[in-house]
């Protein structure tokens, strides 16, 4: 479906069922063909009296008949009807109500959604099968009926999950975007969150299905079904009253029902759950390498040589080879998907089970880390070779408490006295003493790195291997944490590998850098010489991105006129005042405090504090999509409003655009949503896609936005932003996820189109080092409060707030 | 206060459990006399009777006195009168407790240990045709009717093989009590334990296998590893350690699977828990008694799961205070 005039899109691929859903499609489409033919074909009906009671099989009724006379065979097959059809239609109805439930709870929030989902949970609270009883022997059990009971107990079971999703869902970023261009309920309902939503609602019909065709037969079985259909469960229900498993006629009369039971669940199972789910994450203990080894070449502690890792065929590293020489620190710096993460991990050997080690090499010393056996190899991680992992908080086991977690890295290496050790280790950390029986949850993101760095050295290894070991991280939080890891190895001697993504912070603390592109090595030296010489023009475009604090302002612009496209004046948005939070015992948080700032036209106003300083809350209340509890906000003279005079730029656009869509229909949507007629949609989306300097052609229009690389997603994003000619962009850092040599690209085309259109530009971000280079203004603030404000220039030669001397110095360390 | 919140959601489940009972007999089709006595009964009154009756039950009053007289009644513990058995329901619903109990009890622990073990053995090795295969299998145990498996099973190991008794709890001959007689009820325990266990293994294997493998790929696994930890310990102290968590929520979650396996096998063992009493009272219409049954079942599993919530922080250090 696409919201423009085009030539027809291709149909969207059907996704493709793994094998073993397959064979549970196939068995179903082959029991439902056996009940809706099979009866057509025998000569006899299912009730009529056609031989003896209890005879046993014959060629005339292979089944043999029950204790009336009647053949088992026809019976089977047209209680199957019965069966498969109280399944399908109450999954279908429970479904559905399910739906619409969870997704008009996620989306209502507050004192409704409390209320639906604490009504969901007490039905789902009640035994289910006392209750499908007790509802049978009042209303009868007809087969109408027992499709209404079974809907009325089975429609809470998917709620839960549903909802769980739907509002993960909105929550996301394309959604906020939705709703700032002013879009309703309904179009976000429909439009992004039951799309995404529907792989999710198959696996739950599945689920009631299977649990409802299970009922069916119990109830029948218990002699609550129609005393006059066939049932799979009335057949049994017979058998057993007649204790016919008791006889040989268990063989034809108790065998085939169940059998068919069982088949028709199972397929369903099979559909639904599917097998082999998430096999490829993880690590393996020890993946070893298949492929030959290389020689070591240097004398350095440790050495990767012609290292080659593929991951399920596609090679992710081709022949790196990399020498760290004793108590060197050396910076392994690439963008997403280089695979410097795979080349750091792959030396220890703790790769997905998905990777392949082809060949090569990792020398520790003269020692093969590639040709160990695990055991050997299992002795000397964490004893001799370490690894900070980046993300602590998901590589500290959440149930443990620290202090064990960094004592145990000690004594699995049979060192003594690991308690001590690690209340020592925590002292050199700067942790406190009391937090050694602290869960990692109970501690901050800083702390936790902390911890990580205390697991890493606790038996006192060689060899440091820090992964990324500030991502996620406050500007100052990255600071303190890397000065700590370089006192550290410097104290103790140690050899460090820092894999990073951030080249200026690696260039000012590696000896040398060795820079990966595209799995292969194509830059190895010292910071100074790279900066200077580039031998690859990779390296030449990662430097020319630094902006540096002391070098000429890259953007300067003529003053902006005097009309204001944004004015806060003592703005305060305070959130969690509604009943709902209350009732969910929550404290109100004030997220933005008296705060006052003004955009003019044309002119670029940058804003800058930690996450959690309310940067973004007051670009949602130029949206207005914030509670303002205090002061005014107008925009372009207007009181703010979604789809009015500002868009918004969000920073991921990996988040903020959903990857099902066609580029037409992401960049036309707040187009649709205005109410522009079809038409005449096309002319202004290729014209902001030009603008963006993005193809226009319907090829590219009809792409789905999944198919793109990260920084023609932002250009997307950014060109939806400008399809309905806002008057201001709120951009939240549009740059921070991207890779460093797209950035200077990407603010290129922005001047240009701020330039030709006047726009006003709210750029958010943490980084002031880019603000001062592409801000007229700044902003700096910190919880909720704008605490200095000035000329871009003139604030970072000459800060006067503590906070923004101290996010100086974390820019220039 | 967590635990008041718990305590509240589970008195408001009871309450809707409640509501259910008492407004069954009223929006049912029919005569809400038909519900309270048993047809021959019926079948002779006059229509003056009938008001008399009407009146003795307190049905011609308002709404919302009937309720609150009929709630006043539940919470003293009086659920009415058995047609069936001319006897208080709870009395009679209470007295066969203790024979559904005891099969659930070894029916929960069985199923949850040996699914837990295959399970997280299976998540070790997922991904290969040994783990493909055993999760084929395990669908399809599980999704046999526990009555048909039952059923099998007397087929098998009594009708067959004649190993174990098949009918009723007690060996009929032996003096209660004595040691003939406890033997005779481990005997007649065994088959259906076997059915429920077989039953209710498969959903726990799933959620053992599905949450070992998360478990298994959490970064806190590839740290413990990059400490050097033995594979031994990564496997108890980081992997199976979390991945106990959703394991013990779902075991009590199943418990009221679980039950209505439970009565659906007491009907072929002809056991003599709450189950038979729910067929004698299909059979006999015995309003009362069902509403009593699905009301204790109600109580059964809300002390369970209020059991599970309080004692769940024990384990996951992240939910408590």
């Amino acid at each position: 479906m696409t919201d423009l005039a085009l030539p027809a899109a291709p149909p969207p691929r059907l996704s493709r069922l793994r094998p073993v859903q397959r064979t549970g499609a196939v068995l179903l489409a082959g029991l439902m063909t056996l009940v809706v033919l099979g009866p057509m074909v025998l000569p006899y009906s299912a009730t009529e009296t056609v031989c003896p009671g209890f005879a046993r099989p014959s060629a005339a009724h292979p089944l043999g008949c029950n204790d009336v006379g009647q053949d088992l065979l026809a019976g089977n097959l047209v209680g199957g009807r019965i069966s498969l059809a109280v399944g399908l239609l109450t999954a279908t109805v429970a479904t559905a109500v399910a739906t619409a439930l969870a997704i008009a709870a996620a989306w209502r929030g507050g004192f409704w959604d409390v209320v639906a989902m604490r009504m969901v949970d007490a039905v789902m609270a009640l035994p289910f099968l006392p209750l499908v009883i007790v509802l049978s022997a009042f209303f009868g059990a007809s087969f109408w009926v027992q499709i209404a009971i079974l809907c009325l107990v089975l429609w809470t079971q998917p709620v839960r999950e549903l909802r769980s999703q739907a509002q993960s869902l909105r929550a996301a970023d394309y959604v906020d975007a939705a709703r700032a261009m002013g879009g309703s309920g309904w179009h976000v309902c429909t439009r992004h969150i039951l799309p995404e939503l529907a792989p999710l609602i198959v696996p739950q019909f599945v689920r009631i299905a299977h649990a409802a065709i299970l009922t069916e037969s119990a109830l029948s079985f218990l002699g609550l079904g129609d005393p006059l259909a066939k049932s799979w469960g009335t057949i049994l229900f017979h058998a057993n009253a007649r204790t016919a498993f008791l006889t040989d006629a268990w063989l034809w009369w108790v065998l085939p029902p169940g059998l068919l039971i069982a088949a028709s669940v199972v397929a369903l199972a099979l559909i639904g759950h599917g097998i082999g789910d998430r096999y490829a994450d993880g690590t393996v203990a020890a993946a070893p390498r298949t492929g030959a080894s290389a020689p070591r070449r240097t004398e350095a502690l440790l050495e990767a040589a012609d290292l080659t890792v593929s991951y399920g065929g596609q090679p992710a590293l081709h022949g790196v080879s990399l020498a760290v020489p004793r108590g060197a620190t050396i910076g392994l710096i690439g963008e997403s998907g280089s695979g410097k993460s795979t080349a750091a991990m792959g030396i220890l050997r703790l790769l997905p089970p998905a990777a392949t080690i082809r060949s090569g090499s990792a020398w520790l010393d003269d020692l093969d880390l590639m040709g160990l056996p695990p055991e050997t190899l299992r002795a000397l991680r964490g004893r001799r070779i370490a690894l900070v992992p980046q993300a602590a908080m998901a590589a500290l086991n959440p149930v443990r408490p620290v202090g064990a977690q960094i004592a145990e890295a000690a004594w699995v290496h049979g060192l003594r006295d690991a308690e001590t050790r690690a209340r020592a280790l925590m002292a050199e950390v700067d942790l406190p003493a009391d937090r050694y029986a602290a869960y990692p949850h109970e501690l901050s993101g800083g702390q936790r790195q902390r911890v990580a760095i205390a697991v890493a050295l606790a038996a006192e290894p060689e060899v440091l291997i820090a992964d990324e070991p500030t991502t996620g991280l406050d500007v100052l939080v990255q600071k303190a944490i890397l000065d700590l890891l370089a006192q550290l190895s410097a104290a103790r001697g140690l050899t460090v590998l820092i894999v990073t993504h951030d080249l200026p912070m690696i260039a000012r603390r590696a000896q040398r850098l060795a820079i990966l592109k595209d799995g292969r090595l194509v830059e190895n030296g010292a910071p100074e010489a790279l900066a200077d010489r580039p031998n690859h023009p990779h390296t030449e475009a990662l430097f020319a991105s630094i902006l540096r604090l002391d070098a000429p302002k890259a953007w300067t612009r003529a003053a902006a006129p005097m009309t204001p496209v944004l004015e806060a004046q003592a703005l305060s948005v305070t959130y969690g005042t509604s009943l709902a939070a209350r009732l969910r015992g929550r404290q109100p948080a004030e997220a933005l405090r008296n705060v006052s700032l003004s955009v003019r036209a044309g002119e670029v106003v940058g804003l800058v504090g930690a996450s959690g300083s309310g940067k973004t809350t007051l670009s949602r209340a130029a949206l207005g999509l914030a509670p303002i509890t205090g002061g005014a906000v107008r925009v372009d003279g207007g009181p703010p409003q979604p789809g009015g005079p500002a868009a918004m730029i969000f920073q991921d656009p990996y988040q903020s655009l959903r990857p099902a869509m066609a580029v037409a229909e992401a960049v036309c949507e707040p187009l649709a949503i205005n109410g522009m007629s079809k038409d005449t949609r096309t002319t202004p989306v290729r014209a902001a896609l030009a603008r963006m300097r993005l193809p226009s052609d319907d090829g590219f229009l009809l792409r789905r936005v999944g198919s793109l690389s990260g920084g023609q997603r932002q250009r997307v994003a950014i060109a939806r932003a400008l399809v309905a000619e806002p008057r201001l962009l709120l951009a939240d850092e549009p740059t921070s996820m991207l890779d460093q040599s797209l950035r200077m690209d990407l603010l290129a085309t922005l001047e240009t189109v701020r330039a030709a259109h006047g726009l006003g530009i709210l750029f958010v971000t943490h980084d002031l080092a880019l603000a001062r280079h592409f801000c007229d203004r700044i902003a700096v603030m910190q919880d909720g409060q704008i605490v200095e404000e000035g000329e871009a220039e003139a604030l970072c030669a000459a800060p006067q707030h503590p906070y923004t001397r101290a996010l100086l110095s974390a820019a220039e360390a | 206060m967590p635990w008041l919140r718990t305590v509240a959601a589970y008195a408001a489940v009871f309450a809707l459990a409640l509501t259910i009972n008492f407004a069954l007999p009223r929006i049912a089709p029919g005569d809400p006399l038909s519900f309270l006595l048993p047809e021959d009964v019926l079948a002779e009154m006059t229509p003056e009777d009938e008001a008399r009756v009407l009146a003795e039950f307190g049905l011609d009053r308002p709404i919302p006195v009937q309720f609150a007289d009929y709630a006043a009644g539940i919470v003293t513990g009086d659920l009415g009168v058995s047609v069936t058995y001319g006897a208080p329901v709870w009395d009679v619903v209470i007295g066969r407790l203790p024979w559904t109990l005891l099969l659930m009890g070894w029916a929960l622990a069985l199923s949850t240990i040996l699914g837990t073990a295959l399970g997280v053995m299976a998540a070790r090795r997922r991904g290969e045709m040994g783990d493909i295969g055993a999760t084929v299998l395990v669908l399809a145990v599980g999704s046999a009717p526990v009555f048909w498996v039952a059923m099998l099973l007397i087929t098998l190991f009594a009708a067959n093989l004649g190993w174990l008794p098949s009918y009723g709890a007690v060996p009929l001959m032996a003096r209660e009590g004595s040691a003939e007689w406890i033997l005779g009820v481990a005997q007649r325990t065994i088959l259906p334990v076997t059915a429920l266990t077989i039953a209710q293994t498969a959903g726990v294997w799933l959620t053992a296998r599905a949450s070992m493998a998360v478990a298994l790929s959490r970064d806190y696994v590839t740290f413990a590893r990059a400490k050097g930890v033995p594979e031994r310990g990564v496997f108890w102290r980081h992997a199976l350690r979390n991945a106990i968590l959703p394991i013990y929520t779902n075991a009590t979650i199943g418990l009221g699977g679980l039950l209505g396996g439970a009565l659906v096998v007491e009907t072929v063992f002809s056991w003599p828990g709450i189950g038979q009493l729910v067929v004698q009272g299909v059979e006999a219409r015995d309003y009362n008694l069902l509403q009593g049954v699905f009301l204790v079942a109600t109580l059964a599993v809300i002390a369970a799961n209020l059991l599970a919530d309080l004692t769940y922080p024990l384990l996951d250090p992240r939910v408590r205070r």
